[in-house]
């Protein structure tokens, strides 16, 4: 039976097999969620999608891309940005 | 629009931002490009090409492609030179390691002179009770060295 305070969804499900052939359940947090651009909302690729804890952890340079608004804005939002900064 | 000369900023890539100059076209998509990125090959596309044009030679080196960029008060990408860290040496050798205990004995006596005499005093208890004969002798060195340390320590 489960117990009650895993009956609503706010925690992830994960299946595991135990050594004795068993299915259990285990609890996990969520993930957030995916990082997006700030002028267009395009899912931004290469930001890591984890909880504080895990980016505690990580290196800088695996959390962003290493460039001027890395991890910020998407790279077609960021060439025009560029654009309009060097041509006024 | 594009030719050896023109400056341009940088629009995609870490350097993004910066401002460079064309210092070769290598083909109708590469050019060569220096100033406040690295140096490198790059794609056009990756270029926004300023109204401005330097004069520089084709192949320019980074040292006449930064004396020009100093002249427009631009910034130029540089590295500094890095220090190389001291590392911790190894010794080998009973002689090398019997003349660092020497020194740091000595860095000790410096550093903390309390310590120094509490083991003066322990050195006296215990070397007459082993060599009675010796007493005298050993009782006047040591007590020589621990006037001395008392001095020091006055």
């Amino acid at each position: 039976m489960v117990a009650g305070r895993h009956k609503s969804r706010s925690m992830r499900r994960v299946f595991r097999k135990t050594p004795g052939g068993k299915v259990v359940v285990h609890y996990r947090k969520k993930k957030p969620k995916l990082a997006r651009c700030g002028s267009c909302g395009a899912v931004l690729k290469g930001v890591v999608r984890e909880r504080p804890y895990k980016l505690r952890n990580m290196p800088k340079t695996k959390k962003r891309p290493t460039r001027p608004y890395g991890g910020v804005l998407c790279t077609k939002c960021l060439r025009k940005l560029m654009i309009e900064k060097a041509r006024t | 629009m594009i030719e050896v000369g023109r400056l341009c900023v940088k629009i995609a890539g870490r350097d993004a931002g910066g401002k460079c100059v064309i210092v070769d076209v290598l083909d109708d998509k590469f050019v060569m490009i220096d100033g406040n990125v690295r140096r490198r090959k790059c794609n056009v596309v990756h270029l926004e090409p300023l109204s401005e044009v330097i004069k520089i030679s084709k192949g320019a080196s980074h040292d006449s492609v930064k004396a020009e960029f100093e002249k427009l008060k631009i910034p130029v990408w540089g590295t500094k030179p890095k220090k190389a860290a001291e590392r911790p040496k190894k010794v080998r050798g009973k002689k090398k390691k019997a003349e660092e205990a020497a020194t740091e004995a000595k860095g000790k006596k410096k550093v903390t002179k309390k310590a120094a005499p509490k083991k003066a005093k322990e050195k006296k208890e215990e070397k007459p009770a082993k060599k009675p004969e010796e007493t005298e002798s050993v009782e006047e060195l040591l007590g020589g060295e621990g006037e001395v340390k008392a001095e020091k320590k006055e």
